[in-house]
């Protein structure tokens, strides 16, 4: 198999949600000797892209997200090991704290999003459902973080996506950080009343909401 | 013998109640709190907005019981109340209920996944929801609610669950869908179509949508969903999107007058059965009586 021919599977096990044989191409890349980082742009990520547009057409929905997120996740296990071997490092959209806010223990949409942002690039640390807000700040702060990831379904918690970013102010961190905010009630117009830094409507708008605010490497 | 739900439902339009959650909040429910505590510590409180959409024109309402299943419960350690707190719901929507008026136990999902994508099974899920609407049953509902239910597989298990537990009680489905280029879809991908047709085969008395569209985009749906079943339909809308005022309260986008414009349109739709879901209040349930009213006159 040529080199084109392998790029080609791996963005089709992608699109198609196939975990294992993400993880199998990425073997055979290693084992033949591949540019991994080359793996990652030319194979890969076309992939998760493809599952961007096909959400977007109306054609896939929530499950076929989350198959193909975890089809990225499996092939990037077998290559990351590989890349820290050679000293390499894949291309990173940035550092990403989320997690759903204080009082709301909804997570299918954050975990969404968390699973999206990792396999489009982001170095994603999901503190999970019912985060404390001191919570979010302790652990941007601990990993440098470049984006703060708040969601929220409720009416009655998205308010605390407003609070954390009172917080930060407070503790002069504000301009440290990119808040997002996300989850059922949230909209554009939320985000600005809350002063956060961007709103996205779903999982794949939130990649490309990420995507444009990354800081330049 | 009197007139029960599914007679009414053959006659005229029912109207339902709107919100349950954001009534309790302007009554002072506070942060992390989980509502459905309420039916023990503040019976009063939960009575008075029942009472307030009778008064209002609620041909029935909906118990304060709709995160109220053991899976939910768990995420605060009350999951040993379950029955408590369904039951005690049930009972104190029945006893504010005037004659000839109807009580709906209500019954939310998990908020979890099926397996392969969740950890949990269907058998799992039609127990859990078995178990509340047993004990909605036992405190003397007249119907089962299942409400804003984004999986089919999920719905199709709390509706197997409810009629395996109250077997004598109707049981009306409520699902919720969104607008994509390609028509409406839950968040799993299920079609109105195959909702409506799977959900009539296990047995749904009525069927039809609630949450995240407003009254307006509701008609279109309430179209779609008229091409596909014969049974009563339910539609229940969002009064928009919520926005913060200055003060900080949540309010709603899409105000009461314009929200109450489309209920002509639901009911000529084909909705049987409508009533109002997240930012509706009494307020808008009078004006959706006064309108259905001047339909009929």
């Amino acid at each position: 198999m040529n080199k084109e021919e392998h790029y080609l599977q791996m963005r089709e096990a992608i699109v198609e949600g196939d975990g294992a044989g993400a993880g199998r191409l990425a073997g055979e890349a290693v084992k033949a000797g591949l540019d991994l980082l080359e793996v990652i742009e030319k194979g890969y990520v076309p992939g998760i892209q493809r599952v961007g547009e096909l959400w977007e057409q109306g054609e896939y929905f929530l499950p076929e997200l989350i198959s193909s997120a975890e089809a990225m996740k499996a092939a990037m296990a077998v290559l990351e090991p590989e890349l820290q071997r050679s000293r390499l490092q894949a291309r990173t959209g940035g550092k990403v704290v989320i997690g759903t806010i204080e009082g709301d223990i909804h997570d299918i949409g954050k975990n969404l999003v968390s699973s999206m942002l990792q396999a489009g690039g982001f170095e994603v640390f999901d503190l999970g459902a019912d985060v404390k807000l001191e919570r979010f700040i302790e652990k941007a702060e601990a990993v440098g973080a470049d984006f703060i990831c708040l969601s929220a379904l409720l009416t009655t918690t998205m308010v605390n996506q407003k609070r954390l970013v009172g917080l930060l102010k407070e503790r002069n961190l504000r301009n440290r950080y990119k808040v997002l905010v996300g989850g059922a009630p949230a909209s554009q117009k939320w985000a600005d009343e809350a002063g956060a830094d961007g709103y996205a409507e779903n999982a794949v708008a939130a990649v490309k909401l990420a995507k444009s605010l990354a800081p330049k490497r | 013998m009197s007139r029960s739900i599914m007679d009414l439902i053959r006659q005229r339009t029912v109207l339902l109640d709107g919100a349950m959650g954001t009534e309790l909040m302007a009554r002072g429910l506070p942060q992390g709190k989980f509502p459905e505590e309420w039916n023990i510590e503040r019976p009063d409180v939960v009575q008075e907005i029942h009472r307030n959409y009778f008064l209002a024109g609620s041909d029935m309402v909906s118990t304060n019981s709709f995160g109220a299943s053991r899976i939910k419960l768990a995420h605060h350690g009350l999951e040993g109340r379950t029955a408590e707190l369904n039951g005690t719901a049930a009972r104190l929507a029945r006893e504010v209920a005037p004659p000839g008026k109807f009580v709906a136990g209500s019954i939310g999902p998990t908020g979890k996944l099926l397996k392969p994508l969740g950890e949990f099974t269907e058998e799992e899920f039609e127990s859990v929801f078995a178990e509340q609407a047993g004990a909605l049953a036992d405190g003397a509902v007249d119907v089962l609610l299942i409400e804003t239910q984004y999986d089919l597989r999920e719905a199709l298990s709390a509706l197997r669950g409810a009629r395996r537990a109250a077997s004598s009680l109707p049981v009306f489905v409520t699902m919720t869908f969104s607008a994509n280029p390609r028509g409406y879809f839950t968040s799993m991908g299920d079609t109105v179509a195959r909702c409506l047709k799977e959900l009539e085969k296990e047995g749904a008395r009525a069927v039809g949508a609630n949450c995240t569209l407003n009254s307006e985009q509701m008609t279109g749906l309430v179209k779609a969903m008229r091409q596909e079943t014969i049974l009563p339909l339910i539609a229940q809308a969002n009064a928009g999107q919520p926005v913060v005022g200055s003060d900080g309260r949540v309010g709603y986008s899409q105000g009461l007058e314009d929200y109450v414009r489309f209920v002509p349109e639901l009911i000529r739709a084909g909705a049987n059965i409508v009533g109002g879901c997240c930012g509706t209040d009494p307020a808008f349930i009078k004006a959706m009586a006064e309108s259905i009213s001047r339909r009929t006159a």
